[in-house]
């Protein structure tokens, strides 16, 4: 598994990834500093909002396009008949793409923060660890969002009809507790309507939770709770039923 | 026991779009006995089912009906697998990796690591000709280059039996020679060869036995001696629909 997730970080250095990651997230990032010149009383609060959103959307965007066509791409190329036809085990092969997926995402994002943190510094920004729990948060999005889509990557027919899905449950992650309230308050009324809409709130992820950006600005004396541990607990909850649901389809899967 | 056995093995597949379903057929009740230490080779036209017999024969696939055993073992046993070394068609390596690279990565796949990977890396790069390209990256590679990389990954942790799939697909008669030298020199070594082709005289000069598979069926299975006169006109009276055959006559 281990050797499987270092090769796809290996591959991905050597195409020029992290370069292109760089150029990228300069260019996003003298977009934000732009839009931090026309909020003028707002400047450093606009370009850390930005920031951060540029370097999750950045990242979720990598991920998410290589969790829905790393198996494709391997099967049209038969690199996954190499490995397969080796003594590795369908499941690790799963959590090792996978694993690899989110080691670059991660990295990524890693030198995407570094250029933010390092203009905000130049605008004066006062530093506050909140900011590192921010981009866990986002990282962990990442994440949930990159599980559910290596799934549906495993399950649809086409790249496009998969990546279309995360999207769409991506977007609809951000407003799982009005769906919830939703379902809770009108059910009784119209339970056709509304028992989709329950099964789907059990379905997509709960990425509001880990939304800290909202809250980086607060004044200092008023104390900014962090749940990282139900996070960490909720991501990696998320993850295992995705991931083994997953290695179970592939381990079905004929070549 | 045999390196590789199929008994009354078929494979169908079953597609369906908008509601209709398609059967096709792969292979079709498949006898076959591959003895440890031979050359086989699998001689069949398009769509005959030779890339079906291999991907069965590695638990790429599952038999419909039947039972396929590698060293007696189920193609997916991981002991299996640790005795087979695979080529594919037109294999694939990252162009920005090196054959160093690519290799340490399907040698740690294969159990290898530390001194020992690395010892049989160089061996094997040497043995296919590739020590003085270790370090290029493969992007710079010919079609030739890239098979032996392909062969050197199939090779590398001395599997019991090789399996390749069209090896000399493309390649320039110099590097078909080298391939040959090199897979009966493998076979020396009392490695059990299977290999599928198109080219008749290259199975003719490497197989021991040969099998010709039409519309998924082995139709027939030809020892050396029988084709001392030329493995073409059997296997095209093989292969050759019945009314053409007639029309000849």
């Amino acid at each position: 598994m281990i050797v499987l997730a270092l090769n796809h970080w290996q591959e991905n250095l050597r195409n020029r990834f992290f370069i292109l990651a760089l150029v990228f997230s300069g260019a996003v990032l003298y977009l934000s500093m732009l839009m931090g010149l026309l909020a003028t009383d707002q400047e450093v609060r606009v370009l850390l909002d930005f920031g951060l959103s540029f370097i999750e959307l950045l990242g979720l965007a990598g991920a998410v396009y290589a969790a829905s066509t790393v198996l494709l791409r391997e099967m049209e190329t038969k690199t996954v008949y190499m490995v397969l036809t080796r003594p590795v085990r369908r499941s690790h092969y799963v959590l090792g793409r996978f694993a690899g997926i989110m080691l670059s995402a991660g990295a990524a994002m890693l030198i995407m923060s570094a250029a933010h943190l390092m203009i905000l510094m130049l605008k004066g920004w006062a530093w506050t660890p909140l900011y590192l729990w921010a981009l866990l948060g986002a990282f962990l999005k990442v994440l949930v969002t990159a599980s559910l889509a290596l799934f549906l990557a495993l399950f649809s027919t086409s790249v496009l009809s998969s990546l279309t899905i995360t999207m769409v449950l991506w977007s609809l992650g951000h407003f799982l507790p009005e769906i919830r309230l939703m379902a809770r308050r009108y059910g009784h009324d119209s339970s056709l309507l509304m028992a989709p809409l329950n099964a789907i709130s059990w379905v997509i992820p709960d990425l509001q939770l880990f939304n800290l950006r909202d809250r980086l600005d607060v004044p200092a004396h008023l104390a900014v709770s962090v749940p990282v541990g139900s996070w960490i607990l909720y991501a990696a909850a998320y993850c295992a039923v995705w991931l083994t649901l997953s290695a179970l389809l592939f381990r079905r899967k004929e070549f | 026991m045999s390196a590789l056995s199929f008994k009354g093995v078929s494979k169908t597949y079953v597609s369906s779009h908008l509601g209709r379903k398609t059967v096709s057929r792969g292979v079709s009740d498949m006898d076959l006995e591959v003895r440890p230490g031979e050359v086989f080779g699998l001689l069949g036209l398009n769509g005959s089912g030779k890339t079906t017999t291999f991907k069965l024969a590695l638990g790429l696939l599952s038999p419909t009906a039947g039972e396929v055993r590698v060293m007696g073992l189920e193609p997916r046993d991981p002991k299996a697998l640790a005795a087979i070394g695979f080529l594919p068609e037109l294999p694939y390596f990252h162009g920005f990796m090196t054959p160093a690279e690519s290799l340490r990565f399907y040698g740690r796949l294969s159990g290898l690591a530390g001194a020992e990977l690395e010892g049989r890396m160089a061996k094997t790069m040497e043995r296919v000709g590739l020590s003085r390209w270790a370090l290029r990256p493969m992007r710079e590679f010919s079609k030739g280059m890239v098979q032996r990389v392909g062969l050197a990954q199939a090779i590398l942790h001395d599997p019991a039996l090789i399996i390749l799939d069209e090896p000399v697909s493309g390649l320039d008669p110099l590097a078909i020679k080298d391939f040959r030298d090199l897979l009966q020199s493998l076979n020396g070594q009392g490695k059990t060869i299977v290999v599928s082709s198109h080219s008749i005289s290259e199975l003719e000069k490497l197989c021991h036995r040969v099998g010709i598979l039409k519309e998924g069926r082995l139709a027939r299975v030809l020892e050396q001696k029988e084709w001392s006169k030329g493995l073409e006109a059997l296997f095209v009276d093989t292969v050759r629909p019945e009314r053409l055959r007639e029309g000849r006559g």
